[in-house]
C-alpha cells in the first residue's frame, strides 16, 4: 500500500495521462479498476472542458465543436486547473491555442479568445470605487499631476493583429458572421460597466494612455506616453473618457 | 447579519435561476450556494448579496480538498473564511474526498482510500479548517465507484470516527449513499445505522443517472434527474434516524426551469412534515435494532 500522498500522484497520472499504477491499488469487484478509474477520469475531463467551453463561447463556434472539445482534453492534461475556481481556469489557454500546431492555420483564432479571457475576467474582478470626475476635482489644488492613479481591476488592455472585435461580434445573436480579416489590426479595451461587460477599440493615444497606468502611477505617467507618440494629442478628451468610462481607480 | 438557522427544504442555487428568484422570491426554504462559485466580484456576488436578504443561506465548499496528503490550499482556505464572514451562512459543508495534489486541482471529489493515515489527515485538516473559520464544519459522504486495496475501515465508519475526533458534524446526502452502496457494494440502511445521530446537521437529495460500465450497470452522482424512488424511501429511513433535518435538493446538469426543482422540495418538505420521532430512532425495517447498536455491529 503507497502513501496517500503516492496513491494521489499515481491517480492523478491515472486520470490525465495513462499510467497504471494506480489500477493496481484498486479492488476489482466485477468491474476492471481502469474502467472505475475511467469514471472519475472522464468526470474530471469533460467538467474541465465545459469549464473551457463556457469561458470561450466564442473561439468554440469559430472551430468544429469536435476539435475545440480536442484541444481542450490536450489542454487540460498539460496544464490542469492551479485551483478550485473554475472561473480562473484557462488563462493560459490562448497561449495553448497559439501553439498548438492542428490549428496554426487559423493565426487570429488565439487572439479571439484572448478577447474572451479578458471578458471572463472582467466579469470576475474584485468590486472596486472607480475614479469619477467629482472626486479628483475635489482634490487639493497642485496634488492632481502627482495623484498616483491606476485602472479598475476589471479593465484589460488587448492589441491584436487581427480584427477581433468584430470578429466577436459577429458570433453574437443577429450578426450575420461576415468579417474582413483584410480590415487590420485593433487595440481595445475590456472592462465591467456595472453589471455588464464592455469593450472598446481605442486610438493609439488613448491606448498608450490608459497602459502607462496600468502598472499604477501618476497622472504625469500617462501623459508622457501620449506625448511620446502624438504631441498634438487632446489630453483633456483621453482624460474625460477614461473617467465617464469609470476604468480608473485612485491608489 | 447572521442567517438564521436552517429548517426545512432549501435549493441549491443555479446562474440560471437567479433573475427569476430575484423578481418573483419563490418560496424556498434556504439556498445552498457552491462556495468557489463567488470568491470573485461581479454581478453574481452581488446577485447573492441581494438573495441572501430573502433567505437562509448554507456555503457548501466543493474544492479545499479535505483529503490531500500535505497542507491544506491557505489561499483557498482565505478565500472561504472571507466567503464565510461576508454571508454569515447557517451551515458550513465540505466533502470526504480530495482534488488536489502536487499543485492540480482535478475538479472532482475524488475517493480516499479508508485507513488510519487517512484519517489522521482529513482530522488535521477539519481542525484547521474549523480553527480558521470559528465554526462546525459539516463532512458531506461521497458518491464512491472504486474502492482501494488499502481500505481498513468502512466509509460510515470513518465518517463516524472523524466526527468523533474533530467534533465536526456531518452531511448526510442519501443519494450518495445509494449510488455508493450500489456500485461498492454495501447495505444503505447499514450505513446509516453507523453515523452517529447527533452529528447529522444536514440532509443531501439528488437525481443519479444509470450508465453501462463493460456490460455493469453502475450509478453516476449527476445531480440531473429527480430524486430516484430508491432514494426517497432511503431519505424517509434516514428522517426517522436523524429528525427532520435540512434537506437539500441538489439539481446541478440538465437544471430544469425553478418551478421542477421547488417541486422537488415540495416533496421533501412533505415526509419532514411527516417526521414526529427525533434522533436516534428504530429504523424502520430493522425494527430489533436500535441505530446505537447497529453502528457496532458494521463491518468491512
Amino acid at each position: 500500500m503507497p502513501s496517500l500522498r503516492e496513491l494521489q500522484h499515481d491517480v492523478r497520472a491515472a486520470l490525465l495521462g495513462d499510467d497504471a499504477c494506480a489500477a493496481r491499488e484498486v479492488v476489482a469487484d466485477g468491474l476492471a479498476p481502469e474502467a472505475r478509474l475511467a469514471v472519475y477520469g472522464h468526470h474530471v475531463l469533460t467538467s474541465l472542458t465545459t469549464a473551457l467551453e463556457t469561458t470561450f463561447p466564442v473561439a468554440v463556434r469559430l472551430v468544429d465543436p469536435r476539435f475545440f472539445r480536442f484541444a481542450c482534453d490536450r489542454y487540460v492534461r498539460a496544464e490542469p486547473p492551479a485551483g478550485p475556481c473554475l472561473f480562473e481556469y484557462g488563462a493560459t489557454f490562448p497561449d495553448f491555442l497559439a501553439a498548438f500546431e492542428p490549428c496554426r492555420h487559423l493565426p487570429w483564432l488565439p487572439d479571439v479568445a484572448r478577447l474572451e479571457w479578458a471578458m471572463n475576467a472582467a466579469l470576475h474582478a474584485p468590486d472596486a470605487e472607480p475614479l469619477t470626475a467629482e472626486a479628483l476635482r475635489a482634490r487639493p489644488s497642485g496634488t492632481l499631476e502627482t495623484a498616483s492613479l491606476a485602472l479598475h481591476p476589471s479593465v484589460t488592455l488587448l492589441e491584436s493583429a487581427w480584427p477581433v472585435d468584430a470578429v466577436w461580434r459577429a458570433q453574437q445573436g443577429e450578426a450575420d458572421g461576415v468579417v474582413n480579416l483584410d480590415d487590420g489590426g485593433v487595440r481595445l479595451c475590456v472592462w465591467r460597466q456595472g453589471d455588464d461587460v464592455v469593450f472598446r477599440a481605442l486610438t493609439p493615444a488613448a491606448f498608450a494612455f490608459r497602459r502607462a497606468l496600468a502598472p499604477g502611477g501618476p497622472l504625469a505617467a500617462g501623459i508622457e506616453a501620449v506625448l511620446a507618440i502624438e504631441p498634438a494629442a487632446d489630453l483633456a478628451v483621453l482624460v474625460r473618457e477614461a473617467l465617464d468610462e469609470a476604468v480608473l481607480q485612485c491608489r | 447579519m447572521t442567517s438564521q438557522p436552517l429548517s426545512g427544504a432549501g435549493i441549491g442555487l443555479r446562474s440560471l435561476h437567479v433573475d427569476e428568484m430575484l423578481a418573483t422570491t419563490p418560496a424556498a426554504g434556504w439556498l445552498e450556494i457552491h462556495a468557489e462559485n463567488y470568491m470573485g466580484g461581479g454581478p453574481a456576488v452581488r446577485a447573492l448579496e441581494r438573495l441572501r436578504q430573502d433567505y437562509p443561506l448554507s456555503v457548501h465548499g466543493v474544492g479545499l480538498s479535505l483529503g490531500t496528503a500535505g497542507d491544506l490550499d491557505s489561499r483557498h482556505l482565505e478565500r472561504l473564511a472571507g466567503l464565510v464572514e461576508r454571508l454569515a451562512p447557517a451551515l458550513v459543508s465540505e466533502h470526504l474526498s480530495w482534488s488536489t495534489t502536487g499543485g492540480a486541482y482535478l475538479n472532482h471529489l475524488l475517493p480516499l482510500p479508508y485507513t488510519d493515515e487517512t484519517l489522521d489527515v482529513v482530522s488535521e485538516h477539519v481542525d484547521r479548517v474549523q480553527a480558521r473559520l470559528g465554526r462546525q464544519l459539516l463532512v458531506e459522504n461521497p458518491s464512491g465507484y472504486l474502492r482501494f486495496r488499502g481500505d481498513t475501515i468502512p466509509e460510515a465508519d470513518f465518517l463516524a470516527a472523524l466526527a468523533r475526533r474533530t467534533g465536526c458534524g456531518l452531511l448526510c446526502d442519501v443519494n450518495n449513499i445509494h449510488v455508493t452502496c450500489t456500485n461498492l457494494g454495501g447495505d444503505p440502511d447499514r450505513y446509516l445505522a453507523a453515523l452517529p445521530a447527533d452529528t447529522v446537521g444536514e440532509i443531501h437529495l439528488a437525481g443519479h443517472a444509470v450508465n453501462d460500465a463493460d456490460g455493469r450497470a453502475i450509478l453516476i452522482d449527476d445531480h440531473g434527474s429527480p430524486v430516484a424512488p430508491a432514494v426517497w424511501a432511503l431519505y424517509e429511513r434516514a428522517l426517522a434516524r436523524f429528525g427532520a433535518q435540512p434537506t437539500l435538493i441538489e439539481w446541478d446538469t440538465d437544471v430544469p426551469p425553478l418551478a421542477v426543482l421547488l417541486d422537488e422540495a415540495a416533496n421533501a418538505k412533505r415526509r419532514l412534515a411527516g417526521i414526529t420521532e427525533g434522533k436516534g430512532g428504530t429504523l424502520p425495517g430493522c425494527p430489533h435494532m436500535e441505530g446505537g447498536s447497529l453502528r457496532d455491529a458494521v463491518v468491512a
